[in-house]
């Protein structure tokens, strides 16, 4: 506590540091900088004073203020695949400037020079990643399909169990772990397909940022990572189609000005086609198979004066399952946001967020089709949602160009409906109703940055959450047993509407600071606390579509971690190439584990199953990028590690997690032939996962049950993983209006058979053979051909 | 498996590009244990029970090395009854004679196991089992089945008992009950506690005693089997099946099946895998024509 005084205290200096220090004469210049092209707002420009460290950059809206002395000023804009743009500015009053960027067209010269100001080397920020859609297009595909998950795989720390599994895992945390954002709602499914492609579709969205350490204070809910995904404004300037034809699914998109300049929007669409395609070939049980998802994105953006810019913005995806009337299941998300950006001065920013998200599922079983005369009807349903309500105020205040401000407050109200199952043969019903529950999380934050210097910059602030589980609803009291074993229900106690079962508050410090040893060399320091209130629970290889999430209760105590990082970081003269380098070290608490055969679907009594650990996990993590010339990419790796300690189990020692990977290594090559053609690579090598492997067997009623008699959970490896993707772009002759572009891929290129899992099991045709069986989700060369155009 | 469709289902996702493969795999050998293999059935005739040592590799298919040194009893404590089991020909048995059967429905039975000088208890109680009305079958090509396999998916047609939750653990058996050939699990009419309550045994449960990999094929015989059981034998059953069908994306991860064998003996030090089970069962059978 005390230490969080100190820290209060020294906050409280800067501010009046920063308040008093400059009396000298001085105004400010703010505006937005946007696409010359489409007005799409752009992100992380750098806006600077041309031949000084002077400088910002845009926000997530493409707004910058910058508070300079009275005088002429010549003003650079720079970004990457942008010409740079130089204005002189005459200060003698607070003004407005707003800067429309042209897309470079000597894409493929070695002379585009990005800017300064958003290099890693020059950011207070470590262990951030941002990938804008171009990037994305770049990298090879799965099935000819921009993929933005599969993207984010190729950043050092980013790793997954396998081939196909849902989610993802950055530095050591599980896959709940990270807070997907779309447009700044949260996402509770992030595949489709149970995890073949992600539900973003690509022509809808227009960057990522993936945080993975050294969080700003105004991110929290999630301890391991952010993934912070903007949808595209829609082109301000002209109606316009863009989509894709390819071999799983097509897309749509249209985007247009509702006010040419000021207003636009966008309506993207996907849906798969497997089945359809399928159809001609499926008989019998077959016949009437279900197989597909389908997403639509909307986004409307409105100018209402100077001031003052409203956007909307919507999801909606379902993955959709079944045979005929027998089998009905369907999932997925469904997310609206509000967002209002006001201006109260040249200084000050706010940007308003509300929004809504809802991950349901349904699953409908009934015996219609294949009734017997004399059968009763029969069916049954098993429904189960979480959805969450949000409003997220959050304040930039732009001091002067050494002292920035960001400040805010947050409010997520959750209800939980975890699961309903009801069943009915003929006229009787028959239903099991687990309780609603209901949290409400907020929080409220205050963040300084502050330069000082060209040599030294600090980013520090604190945030103050609060989670408090609610009524209406049960709270359940269990005995303390031997850990590992499932617990006895001692007791419980009704709640009313809101009142409070349990509360839980935490300070959360963060502070990331850079020091410059050169204009090229910087080293950074990271340290963060986060917690989490939200958990999914999934005691598979990797998470199903049915794995609920559950708020902590009192008998789950939020997640707490504490992560520590220390980055450098190279901006080669020239600009060609970076570098970076990443130590972390991550602590986490009350991670959720669960005794040998949890039941964890329509439990009531859940709680009584889980168990809390502890984590650790710690690596480095190099990276190294090209991003301008005609052969671009990057190659990162990281050698790290991840473990946990469960009471009740693995003899409660240490153990590796799931999703340890000891070696990562990610190559992404793009060359450019022509303006028409070009070739991309990847190349992926993992170390395999830990699984736990039998080491003897049982003979009980006939079966051989396998055994691991050392009792250690993950004490073995799967074989190491690698697969190379290659994929040729070929753009069709520019035309006036159309462009349209093939693009030729092709996956795990020599067709290696990957383990995905090991499991034991008799041989199907001589049940006398004992057999460890290797399963490969992808296991052959897959090609994919897409034709994407724009209209 | 909760439900076989998802699963199929699953299959299909992945069934595009996976594939499975028999592999060579490197584990160190095991520690051994005694393993009780011990379930009482309502069924006539006699009872056995087998002891063996757990074999030190998944791999080896050599049979488990047969414990023929213990002593074990078997105590109706409801009828404060005792039969001591005799070893012999690979197992121990005990045989009430005629059409007796040592299992009746509500009893509480205890099993005594002593072994290397240690006494190892657990106890199990039967519970009530609803008969197999009919076994029905029907034909399917191969482009109609949805594992692609030409044969005789065969049905059971049964109901659960009215009243309370019934838990059941079905088998069936190709030709003979030396061959065993489907597992499955069932709460009521369905898979979950307070659903189902007398209901026509739900599609999943109904279809569960064909391998849709080797569906039955002509002159062959279906022999379906509920067993009743208490609901520790049921969690037992329940984690035997998932660890036996794990696989796939979402596999379960391997969790050893947890023992009910208690060694009671004061400083005792021998750990006893297996389960002691009891069950009230119930058969029926049909030959493909």
């Amino acid at each position: 506590m005390r230490k969080h005084l100190i820290l209060l205290l020294s906050l409280g200096c800067f501010l009046l540091q920063g308040l008093t220090l400059h009396a000298q004469q001085r105004f400010t210049v703010s505006g937005y900088v946007k696409d010359q092209q489409n007005g799409e707002s752009l992100i992380g420009i750098s806006v600077s004073k041309a031949g000084t460290s002077l400088g910002t950059v845009t926000n997530e809206y493409g707004f910058f203020s910058l508070t300079l002395p009275a005088g002429d000023h010549e003003l650079q804009f720079s970004y990457i695949g942008y010409a740079t743009i130089k204005q002189t500015i005459h200060l003698t009053r607070n003004q407005q400037l707003n800067i429309k960027l042209e897309k470079s067209s000597s894409q493929l010269s070695e002379v585009v020079v990005s800017g300064k100001q958003e290099k890693a080397v020059n950011t207070l920020n470590t262990s951030i990643n941002r990938l804008d859609i171009a990037q994305m297009k770049k990298m090879p595909t799965f099935l000819g399909e921009v993929d933005v998950l599969r993207s984010i795989q190729t950043l050092p720390g980013v790793t997954t169990v396998g081939e196909g599994a849902n989610g993802f895992n950055v530095r050591g945390g599980a896959t709940d772990e990270n807070l997907i954002l779309l447009d700044e709602a949260p996402l509770y499914n992030s595949t489709h397909m149970l995890g073949f492609f992600s539900v973003f579709n690509p022509d809808a969205v227009k960057s990522l940022n993936l945080i993975k350490g050294g969080f700003p204070a105004e991110y929290g809910g999630r301890t391991s990572s952010v993934l912070d995904i903007r949808m595209k404004d829609g082109d301000n300037q002209r109606l316009g189609l863009t989509g894709g034809i390819g071999n799983i699914f097509s897309r749509l998109a249209v985007e247009g000005p509702i006010k040419k300049d000021e207003s636009s929007f966008i309506v993207a669409a996907r849906r798969s086609y497997v089945d359809v395609l399928f159809k001609p070939f499926l008989k019998g049980d077959m016949a009437d198979t279900k197989l597909y998802f389908y997403d639509v994105t909307a986004k409307g953006n409105f100018k209402l004066n100077k001031n003052n810019t409203l956007f909307v913005s919507g999801y909606l995806g379902r993955d959709v399952f079944g045979f005929g009337n027998d089998v009905n299941m369907n999932w997925g998300n469904t997310t609206g946001t509000i967002r209002w950006n006001h201006v109260f001065n040249n200084r000050l920013f706010l940007n308003m967020t509300t929004f809504y998200s809802k991950y349901d599922y349904s699953l409908k079983f009934s015996n219609e089709d294949d009734k017997q005369p004399n059968e009763p009807d029969q069916s049954s349903q098993w429904t189960s949602n979480i959805i969450n309500y949000g409003l997220k105020p959050s304040f930039t205040y732009y001091l002067n160009t050494s002292n920035s401000f960001h400040f805010g407050v947050q409010a997520i109200y959750y209800t939980f409906k975890p699961g309903k199952g009801t069943g009915s043969q003929e006229n009787a019903n028959s239903e099991v109703v687990l309780n609603d529950q209901h949290a409400l999380e907020s929080a409220v934050y205050l963040d300084h940055e502050f330069k000082p210097s060209k040599k030294f910059g600090v980013q520090y602030g604190l945030r103050f959450s609060a989670y408090q589980y609610l009524g209406k609803g049960t709270a359940y009291y269990y005995n303390d047993t031997t850990w590992g074993t499932r617990r006895r229900l001692i007791g419980s106690r009704e709640y009313g509407n809101n009142e409070l079962i349990k509360g839980y508050y935490y300070l959360e410090p963060r502070i990331s600071a850079k020091y410059s040893i050169t204009d090229n060399h910087a080293v950074k320091v990271a340290y963060a606390r986060t917690t989490q209130f939200m958990h999914q629970l999934s005691n598979t290889a990797s998470p199903t579509p049915l794995d609920i999430w559950i708020p902590s209760t009192n008998n789950i105590e939020p997640q707490v971690a504490d992560q520590y990082t220390l980055g450098y970081f190279y901006d080669a003269p020239s600009g060609l190439l970076e570098l970076s380098a990443e130590l972390f070290y991550k602590k986490m608490a009350h991670q959720v584990d669960y005794i040998d055969n949890a039941n964890l679907q329509l439990n009531q009594y859940i709680e009584a199953d889980l168990l809390p650990s502890k984590g650790r996990a710690y690596g480095v993590e190099l990276m190294a990028k090209k991003e301008v010339g005609a052969t671009t990419g990057w190659v990162s790796y990281t050698l790290s590690r991840t473990e946990r300690k469960t009471p009740g189990i693995s003899g409660e020692e240490w153990f590796l997690n799931r999703y340890d990977r000891t070696h990562n290594l990610n190559v992404v090559v793009s060359h450019d032939f022509s303006k028409r053609s070009s070739l991309s690579a990847n190349f992926v090598y993992a170390s395999g996962t830990p699984g736990t492997f039998a080491d003897s067997r049982l003979e009980y009623q006939d079966w051989d049950i396998p055994y691991n008699s050392t009792d250690k959970r993950n004490n073995y490896r799967l074989p190491a993983f690698h697969r190379l993707d290659l994929s040729f772009t070929r753009k069709g002759k520019p035309h006036k209006r159309w462009q349209g572009e093939w693009v030729f891929s092709l996956y795990n290129v020599y067709a290696r058979r990957n383990a995905y899992t090991i499991y034991f099991q008799q041989n199907d045709d001589d049940p006398s053979k004992k057999e460890a069986k290797r399963l490969s989700i992808i296991g052959s060369i897959l090609p994919g051909i897409t034709y994407n155009f724009k209209f | 498996m909760k439900n076989i469709r998802l699963g199929l289902l699953i299959a299909m996702v992945a069934g595009f590009t996976a594939c499975e493969d028999t592999i060579d795999l490197q584990v160190p050998n095991g520690t051994t244990y005694p393993v009780l293999d011990a379930w009482i059935t309502t069924e006539a005739g006699p009872q056995t029970i087998r002891l063996t040592q757990s074999v030190t590799s998944y791999t080896n298919s050599t049979p488990a090395p047969v414990l023929s040194d213990a002593t074990i009893t078997l105590e109706d404590l409801t009828d404060a009854k005792t039969y001591n089991f005799a070893f012999s020909n690979g197992a121990y048995s005990y045989d009430p004679g005629g059409d007796q059967s040592i299992g009746k429905v509500g009893h509480v039975y205890k099993l005594t196991v002593q072994y290397k000088g240690e006494t190892f208890e657990a106890t199990d109680t039967i519970k009530r089992v609803p008969s197999i009305d009919s076994i029905t079958y029907e034909f399917k090509k191969s482009d109609e089945s949805a594992s692609g396999k030409e044969g005789y998916y065969a049905y059971m047609n049964a109901k659960d008992l009215e009243g309370g939750n019934d838990y059941y653990w079905i088998r069936s058996y190709r030709n003979d009950r030396q061959h065993r050939n489907t597992d499955i699990y069932a709460i009521n009419g369905a898979f979950n506690d307070d659903v189902a309550d007398g209901w026509v045994f739900i599609q999943p449960i109904k279809e569960g005693i064909t391998d849709y990999d080797k569906p039955y094929q002509k002159g062959e015989k279906v022999i379906a089997r509920i067993a009743s059981l208490s609901h520790p034998s049921y969690y037992f059953i329940q984690q035997v099946i998932d660890q036996l069908n794990s696989g796939g994306l979402f596999a379960k991860v391997l969790e050893n099946v947890k023992p009910n064998m208690v060694n009671v003996t004061t400083n005792g030090k021998v750990k006893m895998l297996g389960w002691f089970g009891a069950s009230a069962v119930s058969f029926k059978e049909k030959v493909i024509e």
